[in-house]
């Protein structure tokens, strides 16, 4: 009873100093994964997870237009079309706010979108507060990203790996094993899409350890956030490297995506693969201290 | 003597508790890192802790003979499925993966299967360091005060070592192989210390 009201005395402290910062209304959730944010300033609804004494933005919706892609980084994920202009079966793990989902949906309306969801707090507070409403065309299951992966026997076509707990990444979710796993999912012509962060020394090692399970890797960066956007492929041929081999930007051009998603943009954002330190090693199951390297912070995060 | 003592048992509290750490690095790939996976695993250690207590206090009271049986015994138990946890675990954790889909169900069957039998053994030893005190004079109440006092500060000590510096450095399996031959070696020293008479 005391550490409820001492519970419910933070959370209304925490409430009031956002609420003072100006959001229409601001609601805090300890969930059994993260500390959440919800937060309302005008038509824009944030989740923001805490994390490292900040409030880092998972996702935010415009519910004036909820296909906006309000978050810089959930623009860069359409990167995926020059490897694969044909999403028709989607995985994406990890749901936080589907700011993703909203245009993506509306654009391929014949698409399958399955999200898989560690936190049921995060898939609740999508559907009530952010105006997320799932279909059969966009399941979510709550479960482990990467039990879903062991377990599933289907195909896809865009595997999307954005999967954090309030910042921090999960480390059985960066290994050389799961990308192999996810890679035994892709189609042929598939590509696995993953949000990194360059920030850290973590980035090396998440770049090797890509490297090392598929044979092309192309990094898109999204300007000023610190995301970058990788896309990787499990062919070798053509070489998707060039962005000579892309598609168009006009064939990949969506009605909806007008004022909403510049695909010339998206193709700007692409960065060369930086020189990688030797220091920094493939992680795999067996060692894997996402943790401690994503601790160590860089400023060199690549070729420019 | 107590130094050499005191030593084993910071040493037994260290594996016990960092030995949680690895399991958990063990279990992640194959069942996640969600709090069910914790729950079954500290479930799991803290059920091996108790029943591990009451087991080593039995023991303790034995005559001598059966009593040094009974401390082999919980050094072979305690190295054997430290063994094949190192050397299998792997392994095992993806055919049980396989074979039962329910997780939790899964959960129960690995954690009992690898972690709960070492860590039970390995606990057996606490109260016959406390009858080891208590036979040397120490007030057994007091006896018992030293005895887990200093053994929780060896799992403090595995819980920071194996997180800040083991882990980031370390491949599981080969910390896995460390802690088997940390655990001979302590186990070893242990028994030798517990067959001294208590009048010398």
């Amino acid at each position: 009873m005391i550490s409820s009201c001492l519970r419910l005395t933070l959370v209304l402290a925490s409430a009031g100093r956002l609420a003072a910062a100006g959001a229409d209304f601001v609601e805090t959730y300890d969930t059994i994964y993260n500390s959440l944010t919800v937060e309302k300033r005008g038509s824009i609804v944030e989740l923001r997870a805490r994390a490292r004494g900040t409030y880092a933005l998972e996702s935010a919706i415009d519910l004036t237009d909820p296909l906006q892609l309000v978050v810089p980084y959930t623009r860069s994920l359409y990167a995926g079309l020059f490897f694969q202009p044909k999403p028709n079966r989607v995985l994406m793990i990890g749901l936080g706010g589907a700011g993703f989902h909203r245009l993506f949906t509306a654009s391929y309306p014949e698409s399958l979108l399955q999200t898989v969801e560690l936190d049921p707090k995060v898939f609740e507070l999508c559907r009530t507060r952010l105006a997320f409403q799932p279909t059969e065309r966009t399941p979510v299951t709550v479960m482990d990203g990467r039990m879903f992966v062991k377990r599933d026997r289907q195909t896809w076509d865009w595997i999307i790996l954005d999967a954090f707990r309030g910042g921090f990444v999960p480390p059985h979710l960066k290994t050389e094993e799961f990308y192999r796993e996810c890679a035994a999912r892709l189609g042929d012509k598939g590509v696995f899409v993953t949000n990194l962060h360059a920030t850290s020394q973590l980035y090396y090692s998440d770049l090797k350890t890509l490297q090392a399970v598929f044979p092309q890797v192309v990094l898109f960066e999204t300007a000023g956030r610190g995301n970058v956007i990788a896309c990787a492929v499990k062919y070798k041929e053509p070489v998707m490297t060039d962005p000579k081999n892309w598609p168009a930007t006009s064939e990949l051009l969506r009605p909806l995506f007008v004022d909403r998603l510049d695909l010339d943009v998206i193709r700007r954002e692409h960065v060369a693969i930086p020189d990688l330190p030797r220091s920094a090693r493939v992680m795999t199951d067996d060692f894997s201290p996402v943790e401690f390297l994503d601790t160590v912070k860089t400023n060199n995060t690549g070729t420019r | 003597m107590l130094f050499a003592f005191y030593s084993v048992v910071v040493t037994l509290g260290i594996l016990s508790m960092g030995f949680q750490l690895l399991a958990s690095r063990l279990l992640n790939p194959h069942f996640g890192s969600s709090i069910i996976v914790w729950a079954w695993l500290i479930s799991t250690f803290l059920a091996a802790f108790s029943i591990g207590s009451v087991v080593g206090g039995w023991i303790s009271n034995l005559d001598p003979a059966p009593r040094r049986r009974g401390q082999i015994a919980g050094v072979l138990v305690a190295v054997g499925s430290l063994a094949i946890t190192a050397l299998f675990g792997r392994a095992l954790l993806a055919q049980i993966e396989i074979a039962i889909p329910e997780v939790s169900t899964a959960l129960l069957v690995s954690c009992l299967g690898l972690f709960f039998l070492p860590v039970t053994a390995l606990s057996t030893f606490g109260p016959q360091c406390v009858q080891f005190l208590a036979a040397r004079g120490t007030p057994p109440g007091k006896a018992s005060g030293i005895v887990y006092g200093v053994s929780t500060l060896g799992n403090i000590g595995g819980v920071m070592l194996t997180a800040f510096l083991f882990i980031p450095n370390f491949r599981v399996s080969t910390l896995l192989y460390i802690w088997l031959g940390v655990a001979i070696v302590s186990l070893a020293a242990l028994i030798r210390l517990l067959r001294v008479p208590s009048s010398s």
